[in-house]
């Protein structure tokens, strides 16, 4: 009678974990459909010449000495590299001396608070276009100022339109979009830093660079590794920004969208770029599970 | 630190937040003012209007200028003609109208509206489920899952928009409109699904244990508990995690433009003001109000989860 008790009832573990897969089964299968299978299937439709409509013939690894000898790769890769060096840089820097700043006492502090973090929100498009009339050459206000008012340079340039100083413009767009962010856990970081350590670092002679140097930034080590390490992740991703903002600066998500969407269409070719994207993907990823996420 | 702070640390201080201030503003307020003016004051750096123009606005809500006035004065005669019915009317007064000239804003934001209401909605529902089992329930392989939940939150939507064009191909959904839309509709849901489960999981670690284990001791079951005291206890949290979700697909160009490009009339914001802005050139002011009234309901859904949403950011739910 008890053997047939087991089968028959349950433990509440067992129950609890039946329980527990089955609520977790609708998320479990949207997850393991549209993301885990779709990477799976990437690799593997990068071994096909890939037709818009479907149909693919198997080509084994003419993909990838293909993109080998892709010069307009490389071209991406370096973009891609100066861009996430600017941006990662440049957003958390920018976020630090921000979030100094706003740890400070004056008036409207939560006003001015609330006020610095909408670039972040507001959506790309409804900023992208805001961006491209600034540096528009004919209406622009930058080519005003640095024509008309200072004179630093001689002609009115259209900055977006040339790839190289546009890929300027679009760390610069990316910085003012995403510091918010990093400024908002830097300063939640800041908030709980417990006073006395400066008293203490005061006590002990220290001004306020040394107790910068002393207190703050060994409190905000593990916060600003998560930041670099996620910006990287982030950014390598980031589609949109480049794309509204700056359709010249291929970036490797654009070079990508490039070859499956437009132009002479090559989803295969595409498949392997991201492909590739993703190893570098995985790697920060497993980094930033493994070292940041155990500190 | 209650040191007092001399005058001219006060002016630095003032001045480096003004700084502040007016890099995060600027192209906010140039936005505005150029919707606002009108073609020969595009030019001018000032950010007053020399005189205010809201024929982009008027336009684009769709009310002011009639459209009859591109209706040759044959066809308004013909019009006119009591014998044709409603039908037939409509009908010729669409052709006219219809041409690309006209950007149906109200209907791009109701494209728009419905389709990130939707999948906000439905991320919420699967994630509350989820995510009260990943805080609630111990069973076998949950680390696992919960390590691949934040491992696939960082995959980016550029590496699926391959594959997930072909499979959406493969099983026909591609091919018509409605399947289009649906194929969108079920990329929003994954896109907001992690980020749902990790923000509200967070949250319901939060919720302390005893106040449910009162519940069960009573008779009440998991499942009943969860929507007894659980959700009631949650719903500020809901709240915030529906509109962040609501924001994402809100925001969303990528997957729009290659699901949607070739059906105009369900293009969504991000995807119309890209073509607008791609097909002509010089018309600073539409654009520009077209901008403003799409950031618009953002800085509502903004304002209002504010308090919530800056706090489950600042603990690590950021999903971009």
């Amino acid at each position: 009678m008890g053997a047939i008790g087991l089968i028959m009832e349950l433990t509440p573990e067992q129950r609890e974990s039946r329980l527990g897969w089955r609520l977790t089964a609708p998320c479990l299968g949207v997850i393991g459909l549209l993301i885990i299978y779709p990477i799976i299937y990437n690799i593997y439709l990068s071994f096909f010449d890939v037709k818009l409509t479907g149909d693919k013939i198997f080509i084994g690894l003419a993909n990838y000495e293909k993109l080998l000898k892709d010069t307009a790769f490389y071209g991406s890769v370096l973009t891609t590299f100066i861009y996430l060096v600017g941006t990662v840089f440049g957003t958390t820097l920018v976020a630090l001396l921000v979030a100094l700043l706003m740890n400070l006492e004056f008036p409207f502090r939560s006003l001015v608070r609330t006020l610095i973090l909408l670039p972040y929100f507001a959506p790309v498009i409804s900023v992208v276009f805001g961006w491209q009339f600034i540096f528009d050459p004919v209406n622009g206000i930058y080519n005003h100022v640095v024509v008309d008012v200072l004179g630093i340079a001689t002609e009115r340039h259209n900055l977006i339109g040339e790839p190289k100083t546009a890929l300027f413009v679009v760390i610069v767009f990316d910085i003012w979009k995403h510091f918010p962010i990093s400024y908002l856990l830097i300063v939640s970081k800041l908030q709980s830093i417990n006073k006395d350590q400066y008293e203490a670092a005061a006590i002990d002679g220290y001004g306020p660079f040394g107790r910068f140097i002393h207190v703050t930034l060994p409190e905000l080590y593990f916060v600003l590794g998560t930041l670099i390490i996620l910006r990287l992740i982030w950014n390598l991703n980031k589609f949109e920004d480049v794309f509204l903002l700056a359709p010249n600066v291929q970036t490797l998500p654009v070079f990508t969208y490039y070859k499956a969407f437009t132009g002479i269409i090559d989803q295969g070719f595409a498949a392997t770029v991201s492909v590739v994207q993703f190893l570098v993907l995985s790697f920060l990823i497993y980094f930033y599970v493994k070292k940041v996420l155990r500190w | 630190m209650n040191r007092k702070r001399s005058l001219l640390q006060n002016i630095l201080l003032g001045l480096a937040i003004l700084i502040v201030l007016f890099f995060c503003l600027f192209p906010f307020i140039q936005i505005l003012s150029t919707s606002l003016k009108h073609q020969f004051d595009w030019g001018n750096p000032s950010l007053i209007p020399v005189k205010f123009n809201l024929d982009a606005y008027r336009e684009l809500l769709g009310f002011g200028e009639s459209t009859e006035e591109q209706i040759p004065e044959t066809i308004k005669k013909l019009l006119d003609n009591p014998r044709i019915t409603k039908a037939q009317r409509e009908k010729i007064l669409a052709r006219y109208t219809a041409t690309g000239d006209i950007f149906p804003f109200p209907r791009f934001f109701l494209n728009t509206f419905l389709l990130s209401s939707s999948a906000a909605g439905i991320s919420l529902a699967l994630a509350v489920f989820g995510a009260y089992a990943f805080s609630r329930l111990r069973f076998g392989g949950r680390t696992t899952i919960q390590r691949s939940i934040l491992f696939v939150y960082m995959v980016g939507g550029v590496l699926l928009m391959v594959p997930l064009f072909q499979m959406s191909m493969k099983v026909g959904l591609a091919k018509t409109v409605w399947g289009s839309l649906f194929s969108l509709l079920l990329i929003y849901i994954m896109q907001t699904l992690p980020v749902s489960l990790y923000m509200l999981g967070n949250y319901f670690r939060t919720i302390p244990y005893s106040i449910e284990e009162a519940a069960t001791t009573d008779g009440c079951s998991r499942i009943q508990s969860l929507f007894m005291i659980i959700i009631p206890l949650s719903v500020p949290m809901l709240v915030t995690v529906f509109v962040y979700c609501f924001i994402i697909a809100w925001n969303e160009f990528l997957f729009a433009s290659v699901f949607l490009k070739q059906y105009r009339t369900f293009h969504t914001l991000p995807l119309a003001l890209q073509s607008l802005f791609v097909s002509k050139n010089a018309i600073w002011d539409r654009i520009m109000a077209a901008s403003i009234l799409t950031l618009v309901p953002i800085v509502i859904c903004f304002l209002f989860a504010m308090r919530n949403l800056s706090g489950g950011l600042a603990e690590g739910g950021v999903k971009e």
